[in-house]
Protein backbone atom coordinates (compact mmCIF):
# COMPACT_ATOMS: atom_id res chain seq x y z
CA UNK A 1 0.00 0.00 0.00
CA UNK A 2 2.79 2.38 0.93
CA UNK A 3 4.28 1.34 -2.17
CA UNK A 4 1.61 1.96 -4.24
CA UNK A 5 0.99 5.68 -2.54
CA UNK A 6 4.35 6.23 -3.27
CA UNK A 7 4.43 5.40 -7.40
CA UNK A 8 1.15 7.50 -7.25
CA UNK A 9 2.62 10.37 -6.17
CA UNK A 10 5.72 10.20 -7.37
CA UNK A 11 4.33 9.60 -10.99
CA UNK A 12 2.27 12.99 -10.77
CA UNK A 13 5.64 14.57 -9.70
CA UNK A 14 6.91 13.17 -12.52
CA UNK A 15 3.84 14.06 -14.73
CA UNK A 16 3.71 17.38 -13.43
CA UNK A 17 7.74 18.49 -13.27
CA UNK A 18 8.67 16.35 -16.52
CA UNK A 19 6.01 14.36 -17.75
CA UNK A 20 8.33 11.84 -19.00
CA UNK A 21 8.42 8.84 -16.50
CA UNK A 22 5.69 5.97 -17.16
CA UNK A 23 6.03 3.26 -14.18
CA UNK A 24 4.84 0.01 -15.30
CA UNK A 25 2.03 -2.07 -14.20
CA UNK A 26 4.42 -4.50 -12.02
CA UNK A 27 6.24 -0.92 -10.31
CA UNK A 28 2.62 -0.68 -8.77
CA UNK A 29 2.63 -4.06 -6.64
CA UNK A 30 1.96 -3.50 -2.84
CA UNK A 31 5.51 -5.15 -1.89
CA UNK A 32 8.39 -4.30 0.18
CA UNK A 33 11.37 -3.99 -1.38
CA UNK A 34 14.81 -6.12 -1.30
CA UNK A 35 17.92 -4.43 -0.47
CA UNK A 36 19.60 -5.55 -4.21
CA UNK A 37 16.63 -3.92 -5.48
CA UNK A 38 17.06 -0.71 -3.03
CA UNK A 39 20.70 -0.94 -4.03
CA UNK A 40 20.22 -1.04 -8.06
CA UNK A 41 17.45 1.70 -7.59
CA UNK A 42 19.80 3.78 -5.55
CA UNK A 43 22.61 3.18 -8.21
CA UNK A 44 20.71 3.87 -11.10
CA UNK A 45 18.89 7.17 -9.87
CA UNK A 46 22.40 8.56 -9.72
CA UNK A 47 23.56 7.40 -12.68
CA UNK A 48 20.51 9.07 -14.97
CA UNK A 49 21.45 12.51 -13.12
CA UNK A 50 25.04 11.89 -14.08
CA UNK A 51 23.90 11.08 -17.57
CA UNK A 52 21.70 14.18 -17.98
CA UNK A 53 24.37 16.48 -16.42
CA UNK A 54 26.80 15.12 -19.05
CA UNK A 55 24.48 16.76 -21.47
CA UNK A 56 24.13 19.71 -19.59
CA UNK A 57 27.66 20.19 -19.82
CA UNK A 58 28.11 19.78 -23.83
CA UNK A 59 24.99 21.75 -24.59
CA UNK A 60 24.68 24.39 -22.93
CA UNK A 61 26.69 28.02 -22.63
CA UNK A 62 25.05 29.64 -19.62
CA UNK A 63 27.64 29.50 -16.91
CA UNK A 64 25.26 28.45 -14.40
CA UNK A 65 23.55 25.78 -15.94
CA UNK A 66 26.71 23.88 -16.83
CA UNK A 67 28.49 24.94 -12.99
CA UNK A 68 25.11 23.19 -11.51
CA UNK A 69 25.81 19.98 -14.05
CA UNK A 70 29.62 19.77 -13.07
CA UNK A 71 28.26 19.78 -9.26
CA UNK A 72 25.75 16.91 -9.96
CA UNK A 73 28.53 14.48 -12.22
CA UNK A 74 30.80 14.91 -9.18
CA UNK A 75 27.87 14.48 -6.52
CA UNK A 76 26.50 11.26 -7.99
CA UNK A 77 29.49 9.84 -8.78
CA UNK A 78 30.70 10.16 -5.12
CA UNK A 79 27.23 8.59 -3.81
CA UNK A 80 27.63 6.23 -6.74
CA UNK A 81 31.27 5.19 -5.88
CA UNK A 82 30.07 5.02 -1.66
CA UNK A 83 26.59 2.67 -2.32
CA UNK A 84 28.89 0.36 -4.50
CA UNK A 85 31.75 0.02 -1.95
CA UNK A 86 28.98 -0.64 0.58
CA UNK A 87 27.15 -2.76 -1.57
CA UNK A 88 30.45 -4.68 -2.19
CA UNK A 89 31.23 -4.56 1.43
CA UNK A 90 28.19 -6.48 2.41
CA UNK A 91 27.95 -8.92 -0.11
CA UNK A 92 24.53 -7.24 -1.74
CA UNK A 93 24.21 -8.31 -5.72
CA UNK A 94 22.05 -5.03 -7.17
CA UNK A 95 18.68 -6.57 -8.56
CA UNK A 96 16.89 -5.29 -11.69
CA UNK A 97 13.48 -4.46 -10.76
CA UNK A 98 9.77 -2.68 -11.81
CA UNK A 99 11.14 0.87 -10.33
CA UNK A 100 14.74 0.78 -11.99
CA UNK A 101 13.41 -0.54 -15.12
CA UNK A 102 10.78 2.41 -14.85
CA UNK A 103 13.76 5.03 -14.15
CA UNK A 104 15.67 3.98 -16.67
CA UNK A 105 12.33 4.66 -18.99
CA UNK A 106 11.88 7.68 -17.72
CA UNK A 107 15.45 8.62 -18.82
CA UNK A 108 15.14 7.27 -22.54
CA UNK A 109 12.81 9.84 -22.97
CA UNK A 110 13.91 12.43 -21.11
CA UNK A 111 17.14 12.06 -23.08
CA UNK A 112 15.30 12.49 -26.41
CA UNK A 113 13.75 15.54 -25.33
CA UNK A 114 16.95 16.81 -24.06
CA UNK A 115 18.38 16.09 -27.42
CA UNK A 116 15.77 18.05 -29.39
CA UNK A 117 16.30 21.21 -28.02
CA UNK A 118 19.12 24.24 -27.62
CA UNK A 119 20.03 27.12 -26.48
CA UNK A 120 17.81 28.67 -23.91
CA UNK A 121 14.93 26.27 -24.51
CA UNK A 122 17.28 23.30 -23.51
CA UNK A 123 18.38 25.19 -20.06
CA UNK A 124 15.11 25.64 -19.25
CA UNK A 125 14.07 21.87 -20.35
CA UNK A 126 17.27 20.83 -18.12
CA UNK A 127 16.89 22.70 -15.31
CA UNK A 128 13.18 22.31 -14.94
CA UNK A 129 13.62 18.12 -15.27
CA UNK A 130 16.02 18.74 -12.32
CA UNK A 131 13.64 20.49 -10.53
CA UNK A 132 11.18 17.79 -10.37
CA UNK A 133 13.59 14.67 -10.97
CA UNK A 134 15.14 15.59 -7.25
CA UNK A 135 11.91 16.26 -6.03
CA UNK A 136 10.54 12.75 -6.95
CA UNK A 137 13.64 10.90 -5.95
CA UNK A 138 13.82 12.53 -2.67
CA UNK A 139 10.03 11.42 -1.81
CA UNK A 140 11.32 7.70 -3.22
CA UNK A 141 14.41 7.57 -1.15
CA UNK A 142 12.10 9.03 2.00
CA UNK A 143 8.91 6.90 1.54
CA UNK A 144 10.20 3.73 0.06
CA UNK A 145 14.31 3.28 -0.17
CA UNK A 146 14.63 4.03 3.67
CA UNK A 147 11.93 2.02 5.22
CA UNK A 148 12.37 -0.51 3.20
CA UNK A 149 16.00 -0.97 3.78
CA UNK A 150 16.67 -4.27 5.97
CA UNK A 151 20.50 -3.66 6.60
CA UNK A 152 21.46 -0.75 8.85
CA UNK A 153 24.23 0.03 7.35
CA UNK A 154 22.28 0.93 3.71
CA UNK A 155 19.62 2.53 5.70
CA UNK A 156 21.97 4.47 7.20
CA UNK A 157 23.72 5.61 3.90
CA UNK A 158 20.58 6.51 2.33
CA UNK A 159 19.73 8.67 5.11
CA UNK A 160 23.11 10.43 4.42
CA UNK A 161 22.23 10.87 0.59
CA UNK A 162 18.85 12.30 1.50
CA UNK A 163 20.32 16.30 2.50
CA UNK A 164 22.00 15.82 -0.33
CA UNK A 165 19.41 15.21 -2.92
CA UNK A 166 17.58 18.42 -0.89
CA UNK A 167 20.93 20.78 -1.40
CA UNK A 168 20.54 19.94 -5.09
CA UNK A 169 16.65 20.37 -5.09
CA UNK A 170 17.44 24.05 -3.43
CA UNK A 171 20.52 25.00 -5.98
CA UNK A 172 18.19 23.37 -8.93
CA UNK A 173 15.53 26.06 -8.10
CA UNK A 174 18.29 28.33 -7.41
CA UNK A 175 19.47 28.16 -10.90
CA UNK A 176 15.79 27.61 -12.43
CA UNK A 177 14.81 31.19 -11.03
CA UNK A 178 18.02 33.21 -13.04
CA UNK A 179 17.52 30.77 -16.09
CA UNK A 180 13.39 31.70 -16.16
CA UNK A 181 14.18 35.43 -15.57
CA UNK B 1 96.10 18.36 31.31
CA UNK B 2 95.42 21.09 33.45
CA UNK B 3 95.22 23.35 30.52
CA UNK B 4 92.71 20.85 28.57
CA UNK B 5 90.57 20.93 31.43
CA UNK B 6 90.59 24.84 31.93
CA UNK B 7 89.75 24.93 27.74
CA UNK B 8 86.83 22.46 28.45
CA UNK B 9 85.76 25.02 31.45
CA UNK B 10 85.78 28.19 29.10
CA UNK B 11 83.65 26.36 26.44
CA UNK B 12 80.99 25.23 28.73
CA UNK B 13 80.89 28.91 30.08
CA UNK B 14 80.76 29.96 26.85
CA UNK B 15 78.14 27.64 25.60
CA UNK B 16 75.56 27.82 28.54
CA UNK B 17 74.57 31.54 28.18
CA UNK B 18 73.95 30.58 23.88
CA UNK B 19 72.14 27.75 24.85
CA UNK B 20 70.08 29.34 27.42
CA UNK B 21 68.99 32.44 24.96
CA UNK B 22 68.12 29.88 22.84
CA UNK B 23 65.92 27.78 25.40
CA UNK B 24 64.21 30.71 26.49
CA UNK B 25 63.24 31.69 22.67
CA UNK B 26 61.58 28.54 22.22
CA UNK B 27 60.48 28.76 25.08
CA UNK B 28 58.79 31.77 24.23
CA UNK B 29 57.62 30.36 21.02
CA UNK B 30 55.50 27.93 22.56
CA UNK B 31 53.50 30.59 24.50
CA UNK B 32 52.79 32.19 21.74
CA UNK B 33 51.56 29.22 19.92
CA UNK B 34 49.67 28.20 22.72
CA UNK B 35 47.95 31.22 23.05
CA UNK B 36 45.89 30.73 19.68
CA UNK B 37 43.92 28.09 19.83
CA UNK B 38 42.37 25.68 17.26
CA UNK B 39 38.48 25.45 16.78
CA UNK B 40 36.55 22.98 14.23
CA UNK B 41 33.87 22.86 12.02
CA UNK B 42 32.51 19.54 10.46
CA UNK B 43 31.10 19.76 7.54
CA UNK B 44 28.04 17.44 7.47
CA UNK B 45 24.56 16.65 6.24
CA UNK B 46 25.71 19.51 3.65
CA UNK B 47 25.81 22.14 6.60
CA UNK B 48 28.39 23.99 8.58
CA UNK B 49 28.38 22.60 12.34
CA UNK B 50 27.97 25.23 13.57
CA UNK B 51 26.88 27.25 10.68
CA UNK B 52 28.49 30.30 13.07
CA UNK B 53 31.87 29.87 14.84
CA UNK B 54 33.26 33.06 17.10
CA UNK B 55 37.10 32.52 17.79
CA UNK B 56 39.79 35.03 18.81
CA UNK B 57 41.73 37.03 16.46
CA UNK B 58 45.04 34.44 15.42
CA UNK B 59 42.92 31.35 16.45
CA UNK B 60 42.80 28.38 13.72
CA UNK B 61 39.91 26.94 12.13
CA UNK B 62 39.76 23.50 11.16
CA UNK B 63 37.40 22.13 8.67
CA UNK B 64 36.64 18.60 8.61
CA UNK B 65 35.02 17.03 5.97
CA UNK B 66 32.42 14.24 6.54
CA UNK B 67 30.33 14.47 4.12
CA UNK B 68 29.68 12.25 1.16
CA UNK B 69 30.38 14.96 -1.25
CA UNK B 70 33.57 17.32 -2.15
CA UNK B 71 33.10 21.04 -0.63
CA UNK B 72 35.01 24.32 -0.28
CA UNK B 73 35.62 27.15 1.72
CA UNK B 74 35.22 30.46 -0.20
CA UNK B 75 35.04 33.75 1.50
CA UNK B 76 31.81 35.47 0.13
CA UNK B 77 33.02 38.77 -0.73
CA UNK B 78 35.84 38.39 -4.07
CA UNK B 79 39.32 37.83 -2.81
CA UNK B 80 38.95 36.84 -0.03
CA UNK B 81 40.09 33.19 1.08
CA UNK B 82 39.54 29.93 -1.12
CA UNK B 83 40.71 26.45 0.78
CA UNK B 84 39.91 24.74 -2.84
CA UNK B 85 38.56 21.50 -2.83
CA UNK B 86 37.93 19.44 0.58
CA UNK B 87 37.60 16.09 -0.50
CA UNK B 88 35.52 13.53 1.29
CA UNK B 89 37.70 13.11 5.01
CA UNK B 90 39.90 15.81 4.38
CA UNK B 91 40.56 18.58 6.52
CA UNK B 92 41.11 22.31 5.70
CA UNK B 93 43.01 24.93 8.05
CA UNK B 94 42.92 28.69 8.40
CA UNK B 95 44.03 31.20 10.88
CA UNK B 96 40.99 33.10 11.47
CA UNK B 97 42.12 37.18 11.29
CA UNK B 98 38.96 38.87 10.62
CA UNK B 99 34.94 38.23 10.74
CA UNK B 100 33.43 36.80 7.48
CA UNK B 101 30.84 35.33 5.79
CA UNK B 102 31.43 32.34 3.67
CA UNK B 103 30.10 29.67 1.44
CA UNK B 104 30.65 26.27 -0.28
CA UNK B 105 31.40 26.90 -3.57
CA UNK B 106 30.32 24.02 -5.29
CA UNK B 107 27.27 24.23 -2.84
CA UNK B 108 26.02 27.88 -2.61
CA UNK B 109 23.07 26.97 -0.39
CA UNK B 110 25.61 25.79 2.19
CA UNK B 111 26.57 29.12 4.03
CA UNK B 112 28.73 29.78 7.05
CA UNK B 113 30.26 32.45 9.32
CA UNK B 114 33.71 33.43 11.32
CA UNK B 115 32.91 35.91 13.99
CA UNK B 116 35.85 37.54 15.30
CA UNK B 117 35.52 38.17 19.44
Amino acid sequence: MKILKFFTKSAICFAVSTGFLSLSANAQKAVNLTDPEIASIAVTANQIDIDYAKIAEKKSKNAEIINFAQTMAKDHQSVIDQAVALVKKLGVTPKDNATSKSLKAGEAKTLKLLNSKSGKAFDKAYIDNEVGYHKAVIKEVETALIPDAKNAELKSLLQSVLPVLKSHLSHAEMVQKEVNK
Amino acid sequence: MKNKITELGIKVLLLFPILSLFSCHSSDQQNAQSSHRTDTVVIQQMQFIPASITVKKGDSILWINKDMVDHTVKEEKSNGFYSDTIHVGKTWKMVATDSADYDCSIHPTMKGRIVIK
